[in-house]
C-alpha cells in the first residue's frame, strides 16, 4: 500500500460577498498518494483552482474549514511563517499561465534561484547557479547558460512554462499541484510537458495534483479522477473505470460534448444551461439537477451524498441510476418513425 | 473555378534596424501557400502558434496586407484594397477571444448592428427587428439588445461575435480559432450552432485551429503548415489516417488518446515518431528550417516531400 501524501477532509473554502459567505469549494474530501497522479477535472468556475489555492494556502480571504492533512500536519489554518517553510519546499505548484506567473522583471536565473534561496540560506551563489542550470538543463531547456541570463518576454510559451516548473521542482517537493500546466500550449509542446512531469513523478517519487479540463490529458496522466461540479465532487475513481463507465450524468455529459478523434460523431452533446454563479447556487439537493431537467425530481436526493458502487468509484446523488441521454432518445424515435 | 481561391499567397512583415530605421530584413510570416475552398465546405487551417495561420486568415479578409499573391473569391480578385470593396459584405471574421473581440462600452445592439450601419440603410426600427432576428438566430435572448458584453457568459459572447459575422449574410467567413478560450460543454454548444448555421445560410469556413479534435469534427479539407508554408494538405481522412510528413505525423501523435487503456501504446508510437522526427529531420526540411514544395500523392493529397536529386 502506497503512502499517504495529502488527506483532505471536508474541506470548504467560501469567500464573503456583501455580508454572506458562499462555498467554492464544498464538501471536499481527497486524499493523494506517493507516485500518484490524481487528477481533478471540471469546467471553468467549478471550483477546482480554488481548491489547489486552498490546499497550497494562496487565499487571503477565504474562510477554510476542513482539514488538510499534508503528511500528518494539519495545514489548513496553520500559521503563514510555518506555512512559508512548506510551500516551495515541501509542495510545490505549477501555476496555469507562464506568462503572469512569473515576474517580467527578474532575469530567469534570480526566479529560479530565489525559490533555492528561500529554503536554503546556506547555500553559496555559485552552488545556486549550478543547481539552476541544473534545473534548467532537467526540464529540458536547451543552452541553460544562455537562458538563465535571459528575461521572460524572451521566452516562448513552452519555454515559460519549462521555467514555471523548473521553479515548482526546485526544491524537489513531495506534491505538487498542477494549475491547467498545459491549458496555454500547443499539442507537441503539450506532450513533451507531460512527458516531462511523469518523469518527475517517478524521478522524485511526487504526490502530483493535476487540475485540467482536457479529458485527454486526464487520460494519458491520471491514476485516479474527480469529477468537479459546482464546488462539489461528483464522481471519483480510478482512471479505467472512469473513462469506461462513467456513472455521474455531469461526467458522462462532459464525454459526449468532447470532439472524440477515435470516431466521427455528426452533433455534439450540449449540456443545457451554465454553471450557476456562487450566488445563485442552490444550497440544497442535486446541483446539476438545473441542467437535466428531464430527469424526475425524485430521482434526486435531498441531501446528495457520495455513494460507493464499486470499490474506490464514488458517484454523488442517485439521479445517475434514472439519468439517460434525451437526444439519443429522440433521435431513435424519429429513427423508428422515418 | 473554386469558391476561394488563394495563390502562392505572401506577407512578409519588415524588420527595421539600425539608425535610420531602413529595413533589414524580412519576417516571412506567410510565405508561398495556395489553398483552393469549396462553396459550402469547412477548411481547416492547421498549425502551431507561430506558423501564420492566423495571418493567412487575415491576409484573406484583407487585416493584413497581403505581399504578393493573388486571393480569388467567387471570380472577384480581392488581393488589394480597391477590388476588396466589392464583396467586403460577403467575407466576414469570427475572432478568438469572445473577451477581447467585442468592445466593453457598447452595447449589443450597438455592437451586431455595426456592420448593417456600414452598408446597409436601414431605419432604427428596422435595425431593430433584424439584431432582434440575429440574436435569435445565434440562441440568444432577443430582450438582451440593451445588455453589455460583461453581462453574458464566454459562450454567450462568442454568439454575440457570430450573430455580427452574419448579420450580412456572408458567403464565407474565417474563423480564427472561435472556440479555445471556452470550455469543452460551451465548445460543443457553438461548434454545434457552427454547423446549423452553415446548412441554413449555406456558409463555407474557413476554420483556423490548432485542436485537432476539433478540426476533425468540422472541416471536410485541411492544410496543415509550419513556419509559413504548406507542409500536407489533404481531406480529414487522409490527414489523420494516412499522413505523409513527419510534422504531420508528430502532431497527430500528439493528440492524448481519449482510452487510458492504451496509454503504453500511445508512448510507445510516440516514441517511435519522435525517433523518426529527429533522424530525417534534415531530409524533410532545407537548411533554413522550411518545408519543400508541395507535391501531389493523390489527387486531394498534397505532401512536401523533399526534392529530389
Amino acid at each position: 500500500m502506497s503512502e499517504k501524501l495529502l488527506e483532505v477532509k471536508n474541506l470548504k473554502t467560501s469567500f464573503r460577498i456583501k455580508d454572506d459567505y458562499y462555498a467554492a469549494v464544498d464538501d471536499v474530501s481527497l486524499s493523494v498518494n506517493k507516485n500518484e497522479v490524481l487528477a481533478i477535472v471540471g469546467e471553468s468556475g467549478c471550483g477546482k483552482s480554488a481548491l489547489a489555492f486552498s490546499i497550497m494556502g494562496l487565499h487571503n480571504r477565504a474562510k477554510i474549514e476542513g482539514n488538510i492533512m499534508f503528511k500528518n500536519q494539519d495545514i489548513a489554518n496553520i500559521s503563514p511563517a510555518k506555512l512559508n517553510k512548506l510551500r516551495g519546499n515541501n509542495m510545490g505548484m505549477i501555476f496555469q499561465d507562464p506568462l503572469t506567473a512569473l515576474n517580467p522583471l527578474m532575469e530567469i536565473g534570480d526566479q529560479i534561484g530565489e525559490a533555492l534561496l528561500l529554503h536554503n540560506k546556506d547555500l553559496s551563489k555559485e552552488k545556486r547557479k549550478d543547481k539552476v542550470i541544473q534545473l534548467l538543463t532537467k526540464v529540458g531547456i536547451p543552452r541553460p547558460e544562455h537562458v538563465y541570463e535571459q528575461f521572460p518576454h524572451e521566452l516562448s510559451g513552452g519555454m515559460r512554462q519549462r521555467v514555471v516548473i523548473a521553479t515548482a521542482i526546485a526544491n524537489e517537493p513531495e506534491l505538487l499541484i498542477a494549475d491547467e500546466p498545459t491549458t496555454a500550449l500547443d499539442v507537441t509542446i503539450q506532450s513533451q510537458i507531460l512527458d516531462l512531469i511523469k518523469e518527475l513523478k517517478d524521478d522524485m517519487d511526487a504526490g502530483i495534483i493535476m487540475i485540467t479540463h482536457d479529458l485527454g490529458v486526464v487520460a494519458e496522466m491520471a491514476d485516479r479522477v474527480a469529477v468537479m461540479y459546482a464546488g462539489q465532487i461528483v464522481e471519483v475513481s480510478d482512471v479505467y473505470t472512469l473513462f469506461e463507465s462513467p456513472l455521474h450524468p455531469y461526467t458522462r455529459s462532459l464525454f459526449n460534448s468532447v470532439p472524440n478523434t477515435a470516431e466521427a460523431q455528426s452533433k455534439l452533446h450540449v449540456i443545457q444551461g451554465i454553471v450557476p454563479s456562487l450566488q445563485k447556487l442552490p444550497r440544497e439537493g442535486c446541483r446539476f439537477s438545473a441542467r437535466i431537467p428531464w430527469v424526475e425530481e425524485s430521482a434526486h436526493e435531498e441531501h446528495p451524498e457520495l455513494h460507493e458502487v464499486s470499490p474506490g468509484h464514488f458517484v454523488r446523488c442517485t439521479c445517475y441510476k434514472h439519468f439517460n441521454f434525451p437526444d439519443s432518445s429522440k433521435e431513435e424515435q424519429q429513427h423508428g418513425i422515418s | 473555378m473554386a469558391f476561394l481561391e488563394v495563390e502562392d499567397l505572401k506577407v512578409h512583415f519588415p524588420i527595421k534596424g539600425g539608425i535610420f530605421g531602413r529595413t533589414v530584413d524580412y519576417v516571412r510570416a506567410v510565405d508561398g501557400v495556395s489553398l483552393s475552398l469549396e462553396k459550402g465546405k469547412t477548411y481547416g487551417l492547421v498549425g502551431e502558434s507561430g506558423s501564420g495561420k492566423t495571418t493567412t486568415g487575415r491576409a484573406i479578409i484583407g487585416l493584413n496586407k497581403i505581399t504578393s499573391g493573388k486571393v480569388t473569391f467567387d471570380g472577384n480578385d480581392i488581393s488589394n484594397l480597391k477590388s476588396r470593396s466589392e464583396v467586403r459584405k460577403d467575407v466576414q471574421m469570427i475572432f478568438q477571444d469572445p473577451y477581447s473581440s467585442l468592445n466593453p462600452k457598447k452595447r449589443v445592439i450597438d455592437i451586431v448592428a455595426e456592420p448593417l450601419r456600414n452598408f446597409e440603410k436601414l431605419s432604427k426600427k428596422e435595425e431593430k427587428i433584424r439584431v432582434q432576428e440575429l440574436l435569435e438566430l445565434v440562441g440568444l435572448s432577443p430582450e438582451s439588445i440593451l445588455k453589455y458584453p460583461h453581462e453574458f457568459s464566454g459562450g454567450q459572447r462568442q454568439r454575440i461575435g457570430i450573430a455580427r459575422a452574419i448579420a450580412l449574410k456572408p458567403k464565407l467567413i474565417i474563423a480564427d480559432e472561435p472556440v479555445s478560450a471556452l470550455d469543452v460543454s460551451v465548445q460543443a454548444q457553438v461548434l454545434n450552432f457552427m454547423q446549423d448555421i452553415q446548412q441554413e445560410l449555406d456558409l463555407t469556413y474557413l476554420f483556423i485551429g490548432h485542436d485537432l479534435g476539433v478540426i476533425k469534427h468540422m472541416c471536410d479539407k485541411i492544410g496543415i503548415m509550419y513556419k509559413g508554408r504548406y507542409v500536407e494538405e489533404g481531406t480529414t481522412e487522409e490527414i489523420f489516417n494516412n499522413p505523409q510528413h513527419i510534422y504531420t505525423k508528430r502532431l497527430v501523435a500528439a493528440i492524448p488518446d481519449i482510452d487510458p487503456k492504451r496509454r503504453q501504446e500511445q508512448t510507445q508510437f510516440r516514441q517511435e515518431v519522435k525517433t523518426e522526427y529527429e533522424q530525417s529531420y534534415n531530409d524533410y526540411f532545407d537548411d533554413e528550417g522550411l518545408a519543400y514544395k508541395l507535391q501531389p500523392v493523390t489527387d486531394t493529397h498534397l505532401v512536401a516531400l523533399p526534392e529530389k536529386g
